[in-house]
């Protein structure tokens, strides 16, 4: 018998400081040998709980893409016990990796389609999981048209700052970012996403949307209004979760566990639950 | 086979020679479970445990593993407890709750290895009811005072002695090693006669429940039913059914162990997101989820309702909202 | 008319009156013994209401923190909490109708299971000063005052010390009575070790005392807060389960109004109101304060005095 509760001993290579505010940093992991990068197979969307020895563990979006080999990366906000004790830890330092958990973006399902990426604040995680892996050379011939619109308060707060350079770089991916408010040196958009959705006006096959509740609460009209039905819209949910394996009871929406049913779920499959997440 | 009452303190010191054997005991006024040495300590004789039986395998406190951390690396120490164990003297209502409790802690990707490898080296003597109290429901819920549901073995009290029946492979071959007298025609027809008789079923019907609450995550019903509730771990806690629980690392003895404790829907910490937002934000909401988890949920993921009709939670309740009651005003909604 | 009687009268004319939206009582419970609080929005529904001597609960925590006009059917110990809650601001007096019930103390629902083998009681017939229980196979009388919580045998203010409108008569004052906590002080250290580690052992941390506590109502318990974690969650260490009730007791140092509704409330059955009684009576030697017994005198912890006693501090 596996046993589900043992974390896997990673090296902490990187504590990179992400935002200008210093509370979300993006961590690089690696593995401490072959074997365990072999068995570590996750998809986009899915999350792992993280574990600092001696403080506990806590559940994070996988923020690499499987196409990026040997690593994992995580983005974490600083909230509480395990995610301060992880901004405090030094480069070199073991740190326990339990997963891969729940399911994924159903990337399979999506090959053909065009896409429309929506995220706002530091739930850009899994979705640059998502990108890279749809803009690996490998994989984006599989894939139509994509549209990803990207907001933070400010551009201090946006997450992956190169990236999103070179993304907006390439001919192949189609980036807006915003800020809420005007900023001296912001080429970018200004305004909220829901308004920035409706001016985009995306029409893609499919939308995959991750945000704080607010934010997705005033997206989601603007999403049927541009014609994307209910079974064609998918969100990432984050419940509080301990087990992450559908034991502890914490993270269900009705008789769904969000962390082993979900935490993707389409919005058909959302309108069918109780809102309780 | 049949054991007269007076022989049983003997079978079971005999059976701790081989085995943990955990069973009712008095202690402090209340009859809990433990692992007992000597036969006589055990008490057949009294109503159910103060305790829940999935005490036994899903204790409120467990280490599940414990590391140290040196200039070698980490060392991890898992807990994983093997030692063969009968438990003597189950109620069924606690026997069936471990039945319910299998579909919990292995699922179609995950093995809970505590939970399972002690549910596999443990046999279970249950012990049927000849008086349930006047808060048992279990007939009600697919259970009853003589379910054998569960049990590897199971004991009716016919006063002087118990009529004993092996259940299971695992309880039929434990019995062959036991050399114990076989029951007379009478004894198996008394018994037969007790089994079929004594129910339990507190004026309670749950057909067509699941169905409609299903309907009922809206309803005003709601509003009112959590009032006097104030918000403790009691039914939960006390319920052999409530699987819910926390884990966190603590370091004591050692450079850390990851534990788990028993946790409740019932309290408001439970579901807070990191972000501060609460899905469930009240006393509403949360009732609300421990009445559909047992009864809707739970049955539309495991076919099953999530209540063995023990009565703890009635009976520990510090404000008497009684779930029989519940169930009833939901029946009595149109 | 009887108590019960009396109340549904009151109850029923401030609710049709429309001087209130909600009264706060009690009504039969479903197990003997048993009565359960409840909520009556209806003159209806106050004909559900009811008094008798298991009307165990509390139900100053019920009125803390409230917007609506509420009524209370309060006894002795629910007034010394409101009155306490009032000082402490969770309560406001011009929302709240008092409607007081003197009481001569409540049964005890594990000590009458004691008094009986704890077999399943199926009958009570209360006969004012008596109880006679009928089960299956027994049938037996107890007195009240044998089988009363300890804190109702102890209580000096039987009658509410304040209220709008007073059902019943006034009951005369009862002399203070710490002979339990005399007691207790009288064991050696290593005997009070050994009671408390004994007691706390049986703790499954539900919480229920402090849920039930009206003088526990912080929004974020000690015990519950994670960063620090300032106490082991899990209920197997017997130190922990004894901090949690130490600080629980510190904290409500010239605050507990002595009402015993967390050793009711505890299903282990702890004895729980020992600690309690004890800081109560410290608190009265050291500092002559007793909580909740007027609107006047300042909480305790508010108040310095030069000759207030500090010889316990370090
Ligand atoms: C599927 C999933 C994916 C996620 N992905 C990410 C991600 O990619 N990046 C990310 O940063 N986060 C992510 N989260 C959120 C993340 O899991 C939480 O922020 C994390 O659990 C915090 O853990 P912690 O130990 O640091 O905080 P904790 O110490 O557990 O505290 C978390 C928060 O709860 C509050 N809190 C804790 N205890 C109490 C209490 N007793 N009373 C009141 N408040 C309390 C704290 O103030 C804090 O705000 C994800 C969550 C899920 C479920
Ligand atoms: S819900 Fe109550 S009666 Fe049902 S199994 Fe749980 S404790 Fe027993
Ligand atoms: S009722 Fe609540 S505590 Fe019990 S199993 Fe369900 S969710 Fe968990
Ligand atoms: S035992 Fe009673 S008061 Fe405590 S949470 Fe359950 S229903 Fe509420
Ligand atoms: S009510 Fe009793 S068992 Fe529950 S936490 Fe308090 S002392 Fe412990
Ligand atoms: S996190 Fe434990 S059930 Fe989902």
């Amino acid at each position: 018998m596996r046993n589900p509760y043992l974390p896997l001993p990673m090296k902490l290579v990187k504590n990179f400081t992400e935002t200008s505010d210093k509370l979300i940093h993006t961590f690089t992991l690696e593995y401490l040998n072959e074997q365990d990068a072999e068995s570590f197979q996750y998809e986009p969307g899915q999350f792992a709980e993280l574990m600092v020895y001696g403080k506990g563990e806590a559940p994070f979006g996988i923020a690499s893409s499987p196409t990026e080999k040997g690593i994992l990366k995580f983005s974490v906000a600083k909230v509480g016990v395990v995610s301060n004790a992880l901004h405090m830890l030094e480069e070199g330092t073991i740190v326990g990796v339990r997963g891969p958990l729940g399911n994924s973006y159903p990337l399979e399902q999506l090959k053909g389609k065009s896409l429309t990426i929506i995220g706002g604040g530091f739930a850009f995680t899994t979705l640059r999981s998502t990108i890279q892996y749809i803009l690996d050379p490998a994989n984006r011939g599989d894939y139509g048209d994509l549209t990803v619109i990207y907001g933070a308060r400010n551009p201090g707060l946006l997450l992956y700052k190169d990236e999103l350079a070179a993304w907006d770089a390439r001919s192949d991916i189609n980036l807006i970012t915003t800020i809420d408010r005007e900023v001296e040196g912001w080429n970018g958009r200004v305004g909220f996403i829901p308004t920035v959705t409706k001016e985009v006006a995306p029409k893609t096959d499919y939308a995959i949307i991750c945000g704080p509740p607010v934010m997705i609460k005033f997206t989601m009209p603007v999403l049927v209004e541009c014609g994307f039905t209910p079974d064609r819209i998918i969100m990432s949910l984050e419940n509080r979760m301990k087990c992450g394996i559908g034991m502890c009871g914490r993270c269900n929406v009705g008789s769904k566990y969000v962390c082993k049913d979900g935490p993707v779920f389409t919005k058909a499959q959302l309108d069918q639950l109780p809102n309780e997440y | 086979m049949i054991v007269s009452k007076n022989e049983i303190a003997n079978l079971l010191t005999q059976l701790a020679e081989t085995y943990r054997v955990i069973a009712p005991v008095k202690k402090d006024g209340m009859l809990q479970y433990a692992a007992i040495k000597n036969g006589e300590q055990a008490c057949l004789d009294d109503a159910n445990t103060k305790k829940p039986g999935k005490e036994i395998l899903f204790p409120q406190s467990e280490e599940l593993f414990n590391y140290t951390i040196s200039a070698e690396g980490i060392r991890m120490q898992d807990n994983v407890d093997k030692e063969a164990t009968v438990v003597f003297g189950m109620r069924p209502c606690d026997v069936k709750s471990l039945v319910l409790l299998d579909n919990v802690f292995q699922n179609d990707q995950y093995t809970d290895v505590y939970y399972l490898t002690r549910r596999a080296n443990t046999i279970i003597v249950g012990l049927g009811c000849a008086q349930p109290a006047a808060t048992c429901f279990c007939s009600s819920v697919g259970c009853g005072p003589f379910a054998k549901e569960g049990s590897d073995i199971f004991l009716t009290d016919l006063g002087e002695a118990y009529v004993i029946e092996g259940i299971s492979d695992k309880g039929k071959e434990l019995l062959a090693k036991l050399s114990l007298a076989e029951a007379g025609a009478e004894q198996k027809a008394a018994a037969a006669k007790l089994q079929a008789e004594v129910t339990a079923d507190g004026s309670i019907n749950i057909e067509g429940l699941a169905e409609k609450l299903g309907g009922m995550f809206e309803h005003p019903f709601w509003e009112s039913l959590h009032e006097k509730c104030i918000g403790c771990g009691a039914c939960t806690y006390l319920c052999p059914t409530c699987h819910c629980f926390d884990i966190a690392d603590e370091a004591k003895d050692c450079d850390g162990c990851r534990v788990r404790n028993w946790d409740a829907c019932m309290f408001p910490l439970f579901t807070l997101h990191g972000s501060g937002h609460n899905p469930r934000t009240g006393g509403k909401a949360r009732w609300r989820q421990r009445l559909m988890h047992k009864f809707n949920y739970f049955v539309d993921r495991y076919n099953a309702t999530a209540c063995v009709g023990c009565g703890r939670c009635i009976k520990n309740c510090p404000v008497n909202l009684d779930i029989r009651q519940a169930l009833a005003d939901v029946r009595a909604l149109d | 008319m009887n108590t019960t009687e009396k109340i549904r009268e009151v109850a029923k004319q401030l609710l049709a009156d429309q001087k209130v939206d909600l009264v706060v009582g009690f009504a039969q419970g479903t197990l003997p013994l048993r009565s359960t609080p409840y909520f009556a929005r209806t003159p209806e529904q106050a004909e559900n209401l009811i008094w008798s001597a298991t009307c165990e609960n509390n139900l100053a925590n019920f009125v803390r923190k409230r917007t609506d006009k509420v009524a209370v059917i309060a006894k002795g110990c629910d007034v010394r909490a409101i009155v306490a809650l009032i000082k402490e601001g969770q309560i406001n007096r011009e929302n709240l109708t008092i409607i007081g019930v003197p009481c001569e103390g409540m049964v005890d629902r594990k000590q009458i299971c004691q008094a009986i083998g704890c077999q399943d009681i199926l009958e009570v017939t209360d006969q004012g000063a008596e109880l006679s229980l009928k089960g299956k196979n027994f049938e037996k009388t107890l007195a009240k005052a044998d089988v009363m919580f300890g804190s109702c045998k102890t209580c000096q203010y039987n009658t509410p010390v304040i209220f709008d409108e007073l059902i019943g008569e006034a009951l005369p004052a009862k002399e203070a009575n710490y002979d339990d906590i005399a007691a207790f002080e009288a064991l050696s250290a290593a005997e009070r070790n050994a009671f408390i580690a004994k007691e706390m052992e049986k703790c499954i941390r539900c919480y229920a005392c402090r849920q039930a506590c009206p003088m526990c109502y912080c929004s974020e318990c000690f015990v519950d807060c994670g960063a620090p974690a300032w106490i082991g969650k899990g209920a197997q260490s017997v130190d922990d389960n004894a901090l949690f009730q130490t600080v629980r007791v510190l904290h409500l140092a010239g605050r507990c109004v002595d009402c015993g509704a967390c050793e009711r409330a505890c299903p282990m059955g702890i004895k729980l109101s020992l600690l309690n009684r004890k800081m109560v009576k410290d608190v009265k030697g050291l500092f002559g304060a007793e909580a909740g017994v007027n609107l006047n005198d300042p909480p305790a912890l508010n108040v310095h005095q030069f000759e207030d006693k500090e010889d316990f501090m370090l």
